[in-house]
């Protein structure tokens, strides 16, 4: 019995020190890669010059399996102070023809989960990725909850598809806006550059 | 089905047709595709016989599961699966079958 319970003993000696063994972990696979004149490379399919280092990146899935990638700060100043900035492949609505008509679609699911009072601020045509394109900003803002928010919308063209850009940035309702986000946020988009046909126009 | 909605050029190339299933009435599916600015059909199946044909019969809910069934134009099922649409995957499947001949 007290040789039963000497190797019991033992045999629980061996699994913890196994337990203890470190296992080595496969170097996880970064999406990006940093180019020699400061750029990022973004899946061989696009490059950009990121924002400075206080913001991180932010990885999203959204719509159904399309993936959307961008960045986010959190701002000084009480909740829901933050700030975030994102390219999105697929944005909300269905018809490619028209930007205007995208923009109406658009801002109808656009933070719809937050129920805002949304007023446009500025519209404007715009040059981005190459092409021409739509600038749209607005401001929301929810009077229960008292928070706002102002976000500025770019749609543009890759193909025959339409693609958006769009920075939210939150404030309690008696908070001011920090406008050197969207500074931030009009570098990243200018320098944003398709490097290959998009998976569409490849069809 | 926005996603659907954007695809529909490319259904077109593939000599492909969208159609959607639920077990809701013609009223709220009407209202649906309105809000959404659908223009392929949505099928209104209330009795859902079409969930336990198409094995999406969720038991004791008044529902059906999330599936994306590809037929061919002989009527055979070709592709299936669950959950959100993947629809790179969707597209891919409906060039080759289009190439292939079975237009579906």
């Amino acid at each position: 019995m007290k040789r039963k319970g000497l190797m019991i003993l033992c045999l629980m000696w061996v699994a913890a020190w196994l337990s203890g063994c470190a296992i080595t972990e496969p170097a996880k696979k970064v999406p990006y890669r940093l180019s020699p004149q400061g750029t990022v490379i973004w899946e061989d399919e696009f490059e950009f010059r990121p924002p400075p280092l206080d913001w991180k990146l932010l990885r999203v899935e959204v719509g159904e399996n399309d993936i959307s990638f961008g960045f986010t700060r959190s701002d000084p100043g009480g909740f829901p102070s933050v700030t975030a900035f994102a390219y999105d492949e697929d944005p909300f609505g269905c018809t490619a023809a028209s930007f205007e008509g995208r923009e109406r679609e658009f801002f109808k699911r656009f933070l719809f989960n937050a129920i805002l009072q949304f007023q446009i601020l500025e519209r404007k045509r715009v040059q981005v990725v190459g092409g021409e394109g739509l600038a749209v900003i607005v401001e929301g803002k929810d009077p229960v909850k008292k928070e706002k928010v102002r976000a500025k919308v770019v749609f543009g063209k890759r193909g025959d598809r339409i693609v958006g850009f769009y920075i939210t940035q939150w404030r309690p309702m008696d908070g001011s806006y920090d406008l050197s986000a969207f500074e931030v946020f009009d570098k990243f988009v200018a320098s944003f550059k398709f490097l290959k046909k998009s998976f569409y126009e490849t069809l | 089905m926005e996603g659907h909605q954007r695809n529909l050029y490319l259904y077109d190339r593939f000599n492909a047709r969208v159609l959607g299933a639920s077990r809701d009435d013609v009223i709220t599916l009407k209202y649906f595709a309105k809000s959404l600015e659908l223009t392929f059909p949505l099928l209104s199946n209330v009795t859902a016989f079409m969930g336990a044909y198409f094995d999406i019969q969720p038991e004791g809910k008044p529902i059906f599961g999330r599936r994306t069934v590809i037929i061919d134009k002989t009527g055979v099922v070709r592709y299936v699966r669950d959950g959100s649409p993947d629809f790179k995957d969707i597209l891919l499947f409906l060039k080759k079958l289009n190439q292939e001949g079975g237009k579906p």
